[in-house]
């Protein structure tokens, strides 16, 4: 199915398949083992020019918006979904950018992401604040022509590995949710660490660390909007970027349904192979349907939002909610229909299925998403 | 710099079908592929356009209509012009005759400073057109180069293997060289050049465009050579050694193997 993309898009869907099919799925396995930062798929993408897909014409991208984004980290997810979140990582650390920057920070930061001479990454969560964004407490306290952090970081995708990070810190601790700010901190600022390396379930081939910033010295000018619009600009920037996780989910979920169609055509059980049983097809019937359901939830919410649509949290929300679960369930289903091949790291559904896990719960968990969902529904009616 | 790059579309050898009867190929549009040698070749010039900034690259193939499809793909990946030579008067050439097309081609564009192909075609395997253009050119020609470097305007150096030998030679400008196969691989497409290939055209060259075009040189007439018959290869006698034991015996298994069929 085509779902309308435009002749550009489909250009898009078609390249970032190519490299996910002929680049990606050799190194999965190996930089899923392994931990392997994806550097060298990062540098495939941004010679391609994808690294710049969702990034203002004005600032050397393409011009695309989040429709074009997802469908790049879409097809990386067919085969690997930590490479296709180090790429989505560094779009949730361009987008406050793009969405709050002044003119000089966008021409600063900007054309080098959307070449991929810069790795940007979002740093917000904290040990005791991950759902509940307000309890943040890294603080920025302004001294001269200074903001003087102090606090940590933790789960930060692409820690370590980016060039660029937008950090939030409570300015004024009174305000609560309208005390904290956002701040664009490079790598190699004075006081700014990267801490402990996550060891995770999934996509182990993206880097996931602490940050940590002792008395690190950032420009005054490197605030991002106004000082006590940090929440607004970390939930502006979700809204936009749930979609890729959506995205993530429904690539994982393609790439896994593949993998166990082909498989029930050349395994033989009983003389005869999976796919003629019928509780294999009717299996293999229910994970085309959800895919192609969130898919087109998906697509939809990414046309609404390119489309200049002012409040879209309950759709972008949905889809990602919806994606997620689909993930999870048809990896799973992926992983029983192989039976033992699907339980060996032989073969990539194990993957898949470890992978999958990580999307019903990063960018906001599910449940925290269906609040956000039940929240807009009852405003509305 | 203006390098022209000769790239044929042949049938992929997987999915090739031939006609008994007329003895040609089929050249189905969905099954054509760029002549992987033809890449190679493509990708030296690429690679010489990434160092020299005023390069202009044009790529020449010679077919039917169908082949526009593929020639788009040279946009893809930085070629600056792509020319077809599409002729039903061209159906059926051999080596000499699609040589002598091409030649009258490449006159016709203009004046190359570096014409590259590849070693041979997939579907032809003779490895005798690009020495033939040369020769119809009168330019020098150097044969299976491993490697191209442009030293000045004037001058490249060109390298071939011979087994554990390298060649290094020194031509002057013009000149042809036809590359081999596996020398470079042709690098991915940029997202900006596939916008531009989707609303490029290839220029369309017909015999009628040239000058003192000889036509009994040309088509299945004026061709020097003919297939005979297309034979379908049995692959029931090839014979298949299993070797089994631990690892070490079957490294040196492989190892005995290598050393035997190099």
């Amino acid at each position: 199915m085509e779902y309308f993309l435009s002749e550009e898009q489909k250009i898009i869907k078609k390249l970032a398949k190519r490299i996910s099919d002929e680049y990606v799925s050799k190194v999965a396995i190996k930089y899923d083992k392994e931990g392997i930062f994806p550097k060298d798929i990062l540098d495939l993408l941004a010679y391609t020019e994808l690294t710049g897909v969702y990034i203002p014409k004005e600032y050397g991208g393409f011009g695309g918006g989040v429709m074009e984004m997802c469908l790049v980290v879409e097809e990386l997810s067919r085969n690997c979904a930590g490479v296709a979140v180090s790429y989505a990582a560094t779009a949730l650390g361009a987008y406050p950018i793009i969405l709050y920057g002044k003119e000089e920070q966008k021409k600063k930061y900007l054309p080098k992401i959307a070449k991929g001479e810069l790795i940007a990454a979002f740093a917000l969560t904290e040990a005791d604040a991950g759902s509940d964004v307000s309890s943040i407490k890294t603080t920025a306290e302004k001294k001269g022509d200074y903001y003087i952090l102090n606090g940590s970081k933790h789960w930060i995708t692409n820690g370590g590995e980016a060039d660029v990070y937008v950090v939030f810190a409570v300015t004024d601790k009174s305000k609560g949710p309208r005390g904290i700010s956002a701040f664009i901190v490079e790598k190699g600022y004075e006081g700014f660490y990267c801490g402990k390396k996550e060891d995770k379930m999934g996509i182990r081939a993206s880097s996931t660390t602490e940050l940590i910033f002792e008395d690190c010295k950032v420009p005054k000018e490197n605030l991002l909007g106004r000082e006590g619009t940090g929440f607004i600009v970390a939930m502006k920037t979700f809204d936009r970027t749930r979609p890729g996780v959506a995205a993530m989910a429904v690539g994982i979920a393609q790439g896994a349904y593949e993998h166990a169609v082909r498989y029930a055509k050349e395994r033989v059980q009983f003389g005869q192979p999976l796919s003629s049983f019928q509780a294999i097809q009717h299996m293999l019937a229910d994970m085309y349907i959800n895919i192609e359901a969130a898919r087109a939830m998906l697509y939809s919410t990414c046309r609404m939002i390119d489309s200049g649509a002012k409040d879209f949290s309950k759709e972008s929300s949905a889809c990602k909610v919806f994606a997620s679960d689909v993930a999870m369930k048809v990896t799973t289903d992926a992983v029983q229909i192989m039976g033992g091949n699907g339980y060996v790291k032989d073969y990539p559904v194990e993957k898949m299925m470890r992978d999958a896990k990580v999307t019903q719960i990063f960018e906001g968990a599910n449940q925290i998403q269906r609040n956000i969902i039940a929240s807009e529904i009852i405003k509305e009616y | 710099m203006k390098i022209l790059v000769c790239i044929k579309q042949v049938v992929d050898p997987e999915k090739v079908e031939y006609n008994a009867q007329t003895k040609t190929i089929k050249r189905n549009a969905q099954y054509l592929m760029n002549n992987p040698a033809d890449l190679s070749a493509l990708e030296f010039a690429l690679r010489i356009k990434d160092v020299y900034k005023d390069v202009h690259i044009t790529t020449l193939s010679m077919g039917p209509a169908e082949c526009e499809s593929k020639i788009k793909e040279l946009i893809e990946v930085g070629c600056d012009s792509c020319v077809l030579l599409s002729d039903k008067r061209l159906a059926g050439s051999d080596a000499y005759s699609t040589a002598y097309a091409l030649a009258k081609a490449i006159e016709k564009l203009g004046n190359f400073d570096l014409i590259l192909c590849g070693e041979s075609s997939l579907d032809g395997e003779t490895s005798i057109v690009p020495p033939q253009i040369a020769e119809y050119l009168n330019i020098p020609h150097i044969a299976f180069a491993s490697n191209i470097k442009v030293l000045n305007i004037e001058r490249i150096e060109v390298e071939r293997k011979l087994k554990n030998l390298l060649f290094r030679f020194e031509v002057k400008l013009p000149a042809l060289i036809s590359v081999k196969k596996d020398s470079a691989f042709l690098r991915l497409p940029k997202l900006s050049f596939m916008i531009k290939a989707l609303s490029y055209t290839p220029q369309i060259l017909s015999v009628d465009d040239f000058e003192n075009f000889d036509f009994d040189r040309v088509g299945a007439e004026g061709s020097k050579t003919s297939v005979d018959s297309f034979v379908e290869q049995s692959f029931e006698d090839v014979k298949c050694e299993i070797y089994d034991g631990i690892e070490d015996a079957q490294i040196e298994c492989i190892a005995d193997l290598v050393t035997r069929f190099l």
